[in-house]
C-alpha cells in the first residue's frame, strides 16, 4: 500500500508536468489546426536555457532561471512561427506540409541542441531535502512547488479563456477562424500571442520536467512528447480541459504501472490507454464536435 | 580489394535500399495520402523477422530471439515483408478508419516509439538493446564469398531486387488501382462518392507499402549482418520522407534521385569524413541540421521535388490536349505549369 501511495505522489507530479505541456500544445493546435512536432524540442531547449542560467553562467536562482528560460522559448516560438510555420500554413492548404515542416524543425532544433550541449546527461543540482508527509503521500518541496505551479497555471488558463477578451477571441478562432476574422478579431495577433503562450508553456514544462526528473539530455523533450500526445488524444485533441484531464489520467497510470509492473514499460502503458481510448471513444474523452 | 571500393559498394547498397524504402512510403503517402509517421517501425519489423528467420535456433548463441529457423535467403526476406504487412493490418484496423491526418500522425509516431521501446526493453523478443548480430550472409557458403567480395555481390543483388520492385510498382501506379489511390489522395469524399471504398483501398496501399518497407529492412540486416534499436529511432522515418520529398513525391524515378541525394550524398558520405577532434558526433549533428533545412527549403522552393510527378492524361475523354492555364498544384503543391484540363481534377489542388 505504501508503494501505491508513493507512486500516486509521483503520478501527480508527472501529471502536473504533463498538464502544463499538454495545455501548451492544445492551445496552439486549437488555433492553428496543426500539430507542432517540434514541441518536445522547445521543451528541451527551455530546460537547457534554465540549466545554463542556473548552473553554468550567472548562477541565478532556479525559479528565476526557469522564468527566463520559458520566456525565451515563447519568443523563439513567435519567431519560428513568423518566419517558417505561418508562411507554409498560408501557402499550402493541406495540413501535412506544415506537419512535415514541424518535423524538420524538430530535427534541426534537436541537432543544434546536440551540437551545443552534446549527448551527455546533465543533472540539475537541487539541494537535497527531506520529503514531507501530506496525508498518505510523500513529496519533496520541489515536487510540491511544481504541482503548485501547474495548479496556478491551469486556473490562470481557465480564467483567461473564460473571462478575458483575449481568451474569448482564442476560443472563437479555435471554433472557426474565418468566422472569427469576419467578426473583427485580429487573427494574426491572436495567433502570435498563442504561439508565445504555447512556447512559454513548453519551455516551462521542459524545465520542470528536468527539475522533477533531475536529469536532462537533448532527447528528453522528444521522448516526453509522446506521453503528451497520449494525454492530449485521450482528453480530446484541441480541448483544453480534456488535455488537463488526460494529463492526470496518463500521469497517474504511467507512474502506478511503473511501480507495479516495470518502469521500462511506462511509455507502453500510456500507449495502451491511448489505443483503448481510440477503440472506445475515438475522439477522446472530452471530444469537440468537428475536430476529429 | 581496396577500402575505397568497400565504401563505394556500401553507398551503392544504401542507394538501392532506400530506393525500395522510398517507393514503399511513396505508395502510402505520395499516391494514397496516408501520412505514415511510423514507417521506420515497419522497416524494423521486416528487418528483425528476416534476421531472426535466417539465424539458427537461439540456444547456446548468447543471443535471445524468437523464431530462429535458419531459413535460406529469399524465403526469409519474403516472410519479413509479410510480417511487416501483418503489422500494417493491425495498425490500419485500429487507427486508419478512425482518424484524420494530424491524429493519425500523432498515433503513428507514438506507435513507432512504442515498438522501439518494446524491442529495446523486452530481451526475449529480438535481443533487446543489443539487437540481432551474426546473421548469416546469404549465399556466402554456396558461392564461397569472402567478407570483401560479399559487399559488391550483395549490392548487386539489392539492385536486382530494387529493379524488380520498381517494375511492379510502376505497374501498380499505372493501373486503375493506382488511379483509385490518387483519387483518394486528392479527395477522399469525392472518391467515396464515386463508389470507391476508401478504407479498403487505404488498407491495400498500406499493405503494399509495408511489404516494401519489410523487404528494405530485411535487406539491411542481410547486408550488415546486424540490426539494433539505434538504427531505427522514430526520427529515421524523417529521412525516408526527405528522400521522397527531395526526389519528387508521386514519381518512382524521383525516389532513386532522392535516395542518391539524401541517403547516399548527405547521410552516408559524411559518415566517412574524419571526426572533428574533441567533438564526437558533431559532423552527424550538422548533417542532420542540414537535412532538415534542405527539406524545408525544398518544400518551399520546389515542392514537386527534383523529378516532379508526371502529368497523366486521361485519353479516353478524347479532349484535345490543349493546355488550360490552371493554377494547379502537383502533390508536392507546385506552383504549377499549365495542366491539361482533364487531369486537373485528379492531380491538382489549388493553393489556398
Amino acid at each position: 500500500m505504501q508503494l501505491f501511495w508513493l507512486s500516486v505522489g509521483f503520478g501527480l507530479v508527472t501529471a502536473s508536468v504533463l498538464a502544463i505541456s499538454a495545455v501548451g500544445l492544445s492551445l496552439q493546435f486549437g488555433i492553428t489546426n496543426y500539430i507542432n512536432f517540434a514541441y518536445g524540442d522547445f521543451m528541451a531547449l527551455g530546460a537547457f536555457i534554465t540549466y545554463v542560467l542556473n548552473n553554468e553562467v550567472l548562477h541565478w536562482n532556479i525559479w528565476v532561471a526557469l522564468v527566463a528560460g520559458s520566456l525565451a522559448i515563447g519568443v523563439l516560438a513567435v519567431i519560428l512561427n513568423r518566419l517558417i510555420l505561418s508562411p507554409f500554413a498560408r501557402r499550402f492548404s493541406k495540413s501535412f506540409y506544415v506537419l512535415i515542416v514541424t518535423f524538420g524543425l524538430s530535427l534541426v532544433l534537436l541537432n543544434i541542441e546536440y551540437s551545443i550541449w552534446g549527448a551527455d546527461v546533465r543533472f540539475f543540482q537541487m539541494p537535497i531535502d527531506r520529503a514531507l508527509h501530506i496525508g498518505p503521500l510523500l513529496l519533496t518541496k520541489y515536487q510540491l512547488i511544481v504541482m503548485a505551479i501547474a495548479i496556478v497555471l491551469m486556473l490562470g488558463v481557465h480564467a483567461m479563456l473564460k473571462t478575458t477578451r483575449l481568451g474569448k477571441s482564442m476560443r472563437a478562432m479555435s471554433d472557426n477562424t474565418t468566422l472569427a476574422m469576419t467578426s473583427g478579431i485580429d487573427t494574426k495577433r491572436i495567433t502570435t500571442i498563442t504561439w508565445f503562450l504555447s512556447g512559454t508553456l513548453a519551455g516551462l514544462a521542459g524545465a520542470v520536467l528536468g527539475i522533477t526528473e533531475g536529469n536532462l539530455t537533448p532527447a528528453s523533450g522528444e521522448l516526453f512528447l509522446f506521453v503528451i500526445f497520449a494525454a492530449v488524444i485521450v482528453g480530446g485533441v484541441g480541448s483544453i480541459y480534456g488535455a488537463m484531464a488526460g494529463a492526470v489520467l496518463i500521469g497517474l497510470a504511467t507512474e502506478i504501472s511503473a511501480a507495479f509492473i516495470n518502469p521500462a514499460y511506462k511509455l507502453d502503458t500510456a500507449f495502451v490507454i491511448l489505443i483503448l481510448t481510440l477503440l472506445v471513444r475515438p475522439a477522446g474523452l472530452f471530444a469537440r464536435p468537428g475536430k476529429a | 580489394m581496396s577500402n575505397i571500393w568497400y565504401y563505394v559498394f556500401t553507398l551503392v547498397f544504401f542507394l538501392f535500399d532506400y530506393f525500395i524504402l522510398a517507393m514503399g512510403l511513396n505508395i502510402q503517402y505520395g499516391e494514397t495520402g496516408i501520412l505514415n509517421f511510423a514507417y521506420i517501425g515497419f522497416v524494423a519489423v521486416g528487418s528483425y523477422v528476416t534476421g531472426a528467420l535466417a539465424l539458427p535456433s537461439s540456444v547456446g548463441t548468447g543471443q535471445h530471439y524468437i523464431l530462429g529457423l535458419g531459413l535460406p535467403f529469399p524465403v526469409n526476406l519474403l516472410l519479413g515483408g509479410l510480417a511487416s504487412c501483418g503489422l500494417a493490418v493491425v495498425v490500419a484496423l485500429i487507427s486508419l478508419r478512425r482518424l484524420r491526418t494530424d491524429y493519425l500522425a500523432m498515433v503513428l509516431i507514438s506507435l513507432s516509439l512504442v515498438l522501439y521501446d518494446i524491442c529495446n526493453n523486452f530481451v526475449p523478443l529480438f535481443n533487446g538493446a543489443d539487437g540481432l548480430y551474426n546473421v548469416p550472409e546469404p549465399f556466402a557458403g554456396v558461392l564461397k564469398l569472402t567478407t570483401n567480395s560479399f559487399i559488391p555481390f550483395f549490392a548487386a543483388v539489392t539492385g536486382v531486387i530494387a529493379a524488380l520492385l520498381w517494375w511492379v510498382m510502376s505497374r501498380i501506379t499505372r493501373s486503375p488501382q493506382g488511379r483509385t489511390f490518387r483519387a483518394i489522395r486528392d479527395d477522399e469524399v469525392v472518391a467515396a462518392a464515386l463508389g470507391k471504398d476508401v478504407f479498403r483501398n487505404q488498407l491495400k496501399s498500406m499493405l503494399i507499402g509495408s511489404f516494401y518497407a519489410g523487404v528494405g529492412g530485411g535487406l539491411i540486416i542481410q547486408f550488415s549482418g546486424s540490426f539494433n534499436p539505434t538504427a531505427w529511432l522514430p526520427g529515421e522515418t524523417f529521412v525516408v520522407f526527405a528522400v521522397l520529398i527531395v526526389g519528387g513525391v508521386g514519381n518512382n524515378v524521383g525516389m532513386l534521385v532522392g535516395s542518391l541525394v539524401v541517403e547516399t550524398l548527405l547521410i552516408h558520405l559524411p559518415a566517412f569524413l574524419p571526426a572533428i577532434p574533441g567533438h564526437p558526433g558533431l559532423i552527424e549533428y550538422f548533417d542532420s541540421v542540414l537535412i532538415g533545412i534542405l527539406l524545408m527549403a525544398m518544400l518551399w522552393f520546389r515542392p514537386q521535388g527534383i523529378v516532379p510527378e508526371r502529368v497523366r492524361r486521361a485519353l479516353s475523354l478524347g479532349a484535345p490536349a490543349n493546355l488550360v492555364a490552371g493554377r494547379g498544384e502537383a502533390p508536392g503543391g507546385a506552383p504549377a505549369r499549365p495542366v491539361p484540363v482533364e487531369i486537373a481534377t485528379a492531380d491538382a489542388q489549388g493553393e489556398k
